[in-house]
């Protein structure tokens, strides 16, 4: 198949080069004084360490472990993000937990260890999707780096502190409620 | 200024000359430093970027990145020298200055500002007194020879590239220089002299009355042979990214990279002050018939200053050419225009103009 190529007919003004070299400078310069015109904050780049582009909503960053009011995790440990993970980032170790005022005396679950490995991480949102309780949100910060392996092991009250600075809330360290010791079921 | 000479025991013309050298030396070679930052700043501007803002003087004042070029300094300072083994040494160490030196020496005829009267003494605004003999046609002799400095470096680099890069510049210098002299020729032969001076004050004070109303081919022709001449884009033709690596400064690094940089800036502010003296009426402030000293200095710097924004500015509008269109743009295009303006004036000179 042949392509046509247009063939630009120039004038003779065009043809003197100097005609369009000035409409050339006269771009360029439009450009500048605009560039040297616009506010910092409204050019195109951002200015990295100093100004931070504001992610979208949808916007799949560093977790975080949601919690009720009272400062209860919301995770139930169902291992249905472990599950999930294609990476097998996720590992969660389940404790039982009761009190009176909470749980009427009923045993409920929980985790007692929740460690994501950062570093294998793909930010994927597969285990805010596979949730039931919404306790897994993947949100807006993506500066996630530091100095040692360590430190990328995202432990339970990490991973629940994570957005506790943008939010205003308490950073926890403590469940409201203490485990009780796994008991065997009289057979 | 004559107790100052002789608190340092040296005549008041001597102590003259070497305040005007070093007013005229620092002052370019400042100027072609302050030049690479206008350079990295204003195309960023035109790009829609922003450039080199983040160096700050001591880590604390940002100077709109002003500092970068001190940065730049002391890393080209503190990087390793090498020189590549098969090079031929003393070439290799000498380009750079046989192509910054030029450059600078350029300047030494060109006045600067309005001569002045003072203690019954006159003292000149440019390094070499008007009358000496040698005029306009000695920067133009002295811009010939920073071919050498590219050529030298290119041929001492002992690398095909560099050579090929050094052999295209150094044939488009030498073919612009033709269209160009004949361009400065037909501005003596209207003046009647080519002493800068003389040009300057047969220009006069009033702009319909300057060499670009009076000449504008011969201008066109002048500008576009000063971008071959200092080897800048659209006329680059030293470098090539694309093609021939670097260009003739492939092998350099280090401080010799930063003068061979150099030497193309200062060459920039050599070229646009001859613009501003041969066309643009050198120091004449315009509409003002007899200016003060300062005020005429003023204007020539803003006049230069100008102009070598202009060679900024264009380096970021207009594309590079192919070596074979440069050639016939030079043979073809630029002499018989330049021919052309030189005829038209002597027709226009026989008929009594």
């Amino acid at each position: 198949m042949a392509v046509i190529v247009k063939k630009v007919e120039l004038t003779w003004l065009d043809r003197t080069y100097v005609w369009p070299v000035m409409k050339g400078m006269g771009i360029t310069f439009q450009h500048f004084l605009k560039q040297l015109f616009t506010p910092t904050a409204k050019r195109y780049t951002i200015q990295y360490p100093d100004m931070k582009k504001e992610m979208p909503a949808g916007y799949r960053g560093l977790h975080e472990l949601k919690r009720f009011e009272d400062g209860a995790i919301k995770c139930v440990a169902c291992f249905m993000c472990q599950e999930a993970c294609p990476a097998r980032c996720i590992s969660i170790e389940a404790e039982e937990f009761s009190d009176l005022n909470i749980t009427q005396g009923f045993e409920e679950k929980r985790p007692a260890v929740f460690k994501i490995d950062m570093l294998r991480c793909i930010y994927c949102g597969m285990c805010e999707e596979a949730c039931p309780k919404d306790a897994i949100w993947l949100r807006n910060d993506y500066e996630v780096a530091a100095y040692d392996r360590l430190s990328m092991q995202f432990g339970k009250w990490d991973l629940m502190n994570t957005y506790a600075e943008a939010d205003g809330k308490d950073s926890l360290g403590q469940d409201p409620t203490p485990s009780v010791p796994r008991r065997t079921i009289a057979m | 200024m004559d107790k100052l000479a002789s608190m340092l025991h040296m005549t008041p013309a001597i102590f003259w000359m070497v305040v005007k050298v070093v007013i005229v030396f620092a002052g370019v070679m400042s100027l072609a430093a302050v030049w690479t930052w206008v350079e990295r700043r204003g195309s960023a501007m035109i790009q829609d970027r922003i450039g080199p803002n983040r160096a700050r003087l001591f880590g604390r004042w940002p100077i709109l990145g002003l500092a970068q070029i001190a940065a730049d300094g002391i890393k080209f300072f503190f990087k390793e020298d090498l020189v590549p083994t098969d090079a031929n040494k003393r070439l290799f160490w000498l380009a750079p200055f046989l192509a910054f030196v030029p450059a600078l020496m350029g300047f030494a005829v060109i006045p600067f500002g309005k001569s002045f009267v003072s203690g019954g003494q006159t003292y000149h605004l440019a390094l070499l007194d008007p009358g000496n003999g040698m005029g306009m046609l000695y920067p133009l002799a002295i811009g010939g020879m920073a071919v050498y400095g590219v050529l030298v470096a290119a041929w001492s680099s002992n690398n095909k590239w560099s050579i090929l890069g050094g052999m295209r510049a150094s044939a488009a210098m030498v073919s612009y220089e033709i269209g160009l002299s004949l361009a400065v020729i037909s501005i003596f032969m209207t003046t009647g002299g080519y002493d800068p001076s003389e040009v300057i004050s047969a220009q006069g004070h009033l702009p319909w009355a300057w060499n670009i109303v009076r000449q504008p081919l011969g201008f066109i022709v002048f500008f576009t042979c000063m971008f071959a001449e200092t080897n800048r884009l659209p006329f680059d033709f030293a470098e090539g990214e694309s093609e021939i690596v670097a260009g003739f400064n492939t092998e350099y690094g280090s401080m010799k990279y930063s003068l061979l940089a150099l030497a193309e800036y200062s060459h920039l502010m050599t070229a646009s002050a001859l613009i501003a003296t041969l066309y643009f009426g050198g120091w004449q402030v315009p509409f003002v018939k007899d200016p003060t000293v300062m005020l005429s200095v003023a204007s020539f710097l803003l006049k230069m200053l100008f102009f070598a924004w202009v060679f900024v500015w264009i380096r970021w509008t207009v594309p590079r050419f192919r070596y074979d269109q440069l050639m016939h743009l030079g043979w073809k295009v630029m002499l018989p225009l330049s021919m052309a303006n030189l005829i038209f004036h002597a027709w226009r000179m026989s008929q009594g103009h």
